[in-house]
């Protein structure tokens, strides 16, 4: 009877937090060039794509987001005000209902210098 | 013994020693490949419909609807628009590819749904676009190999401050992830696969697992009800085989050279043509043996380079293209091109050469100034290519 209970709990439970992580666990990532940074709102766009297939995408960053610049080898903490159009960025992130939020950032160098 | 030799002969007549023909795969290339370049030339010469995935917007309604001259995998007369805003003050910033708005490929047809919708023909260009400009269709013949090509053999040829001095300084494109770039007018996309997957989107409309959402109209959302086929609107299985089509297309083979067309070879060098139309270069370890270590007579460097004002005027930036900046264009296959340059515009080689500028004006104005033999020499050397 009490392997039942614990059994029903979590048949409950699993679901809940299942749901919670949905809203916290990155379901995408993107590589690209930033194209607009607004510091305001704490918003960038980031270009990529496949082939001509070229898309912008929209972010929301959040003030505890975690931004580092990978130049330093050691993940090295930067502004939201530092990332320059033409810098290419790792990033994280997920979906909201008010778009896409920023999980991660990490700069990773500039378009013109190249990435391998 | 002689029966022995007739029977070899006959076998390297109908197959080793035959000629590769315009269409052919590469040589080498195993049953499985040979069948999968059968289904995949399938993909790419199928006509797609609305209820299959084609649009709303699009180009054309399948890959050998435009690469379709004199083959499957070959060139065409379609020109399609590609707009963008170049802003040369804004470092970092210079271009953008009006990806938000649709861009940078600006697609010229609709489906009946998206015209009942929003009474379009076509998709709205950008008020705010410095420039559209044409492009026309390139053949993909040999691309594989170009795909095969190492990124350190093109940077190898890349001297984009001209140390040399010798007026030429390629300097490489970078798609927005920072890899290497080598395919397109502007050699702005890195891979062979993303090139043809991105094309099915771009050109046709159709998503795929690769580019799993429909693009905008314009930045704008497709209104609702235009685009039924649900998306994925192809599969990995047809995204697979068409890739290996392309890839296994073997360049045409270049004819045997005349006494003249051999002197037309040297002149070429001579006149400073070779500069960035590199004669070959030499592919990488490849998973495909076919791919793997050979040379390809690409006369190309893949790299970008300054063609002057003139050609710049009417293009579009790209990546870190400025508008004037265009990729070396291989001249394999040349002999079956009918529209030459990036729009089309010349119709003959001649006029090709003459169009050429900036990084190119030397060689131009060397090939102007050679005795008449000479230049015909020259002439007919491209013929074999």
């Amino acid at each position: 009877m009490h392997r039942a209970t614990l059994l029903s709990l979590a048949s409950f439970v699993v679901p809940v937090v299942l749901v919670a992580q949905q809203t916290t666990v990155p379901h995408d990532s993107v590589q690209g060039a930033v194209r607009t940074v607004d510091v305001r709102t704490r918003s960038l766009e980031v270009t990529s794509g496949v082939g001509y297939a070229i898309r912008v995408v929209r972010l929301q960053v959040p003030a505890a987001v975690p931004i580092t610049d990978r130049k330093s080898g050691q993940g090295t903490p930067i502004n939201l005000a530092e990332l320059k159009p033409g810098d290419v960025i790792r990033v994280s992130f997920g979906g909201r209902q008010t778009g896409f939020v920023a999980y991660t950032i990490e700069r990773v160098g500039r378009m013109e210098a190249g990435v391998p | 013994m002689t029966r022995y030799w007739i029977a070899a002969l006959a076998i390297c007549g109908v197959a080793a020693c035959r000629r590769p023909q315009l269409g052919d795969t590469l040589p080498g290339v195993t049953t499985a490949q040979r069948a999968q370049f059968d289904s995949g030339l399938k993909v790419f010469d199928s006509t797609f419909t609305p209820q299959v995935g084609l649009g709303p917007l699009f180009n054309a309604s399948g890959c050998g609807e435009c690469h379709e001259d004199p083959v499957a995998g070959g060139g065409g007369d379609e020109v399609e628009h590609h707009a963008a805003v170049f802003h040369p003050e804004l470092a970092g910033a210079m271009c953008d590819v009006l990806a938000d708005k649709g861009g940078p490929v600006f697609q010229d047809s609709v489906t009946p749904a998206l015209h009942a919708a929003l009474g379009i023909d076509r998709e709205p260009r950008p008020a705010d676009a410095t420039v559209v400009a044409e492009r026309s269709t390139p053949d993909v013949f040999g691309f594989g190999l170009l795909d095969a090509v190492p990124d350190s053999v093109i940077l190898s040829y890349a001297d984009p401050n001209d140390t040399n001095h010798d007026g030429i300084s390629g300097r490489p494109n970078r798609f927005f992830d920072g890899r290497l770039g080598r395919f397109g007018r502007k050699a702005l996309v890195p891979t062979l696969r993303e090139f043809n997957d991105g094309a099915f989107s771009a050109e046709m409309g159709i998503t795929n697992p690769s580019v799993p959402l429909e693009g905008t109209v314009g930045g704008d959302s497709l209104p609702a009800g235009t685009d039924p086929a649900p998306d994925p609107e192809i599969g990995a299985r047809a995204l697979v085989l068409t890739d290996v089509y392309v890839r296994l297309l073997a360049p045409p083979a270049p004819l045997k050279q005349s006494g003249e067309a051999k002197h037309g070879r040297d002149v070429f060098a001579q006149v400073g043509c070779t500069g960035c139309h590199i004669p070959t270069l030499t592919t990488g370890d490849n998973p495909i043996a076919a791919l793997r270590h050979k040379q390809v007579a690409a006369y190309t460097d893949l790299l970008l380079h300054d063609m002057g004002p003139e050609l710049g005027a009417g293009d579009i930036c790209f990546g870190l293209a400025t508008p004037s900046e265009f990729r070396t264009e291989p001249l394999m296959g040349l002999r079956f091109v009918t529209h030459f340059m990036h729009n089309g515009r010349a119709t003959t080689p001649e006029q090709a050469i003459e169009m050429h500028a900036g990084e190119g004006a030397r060689a131009r104005d060397m090939f102007a100034a050679l005795a008449p033999a000479d230049r015909a020499a020259l002439l007919a050397f491209l013929k074999t290519l």
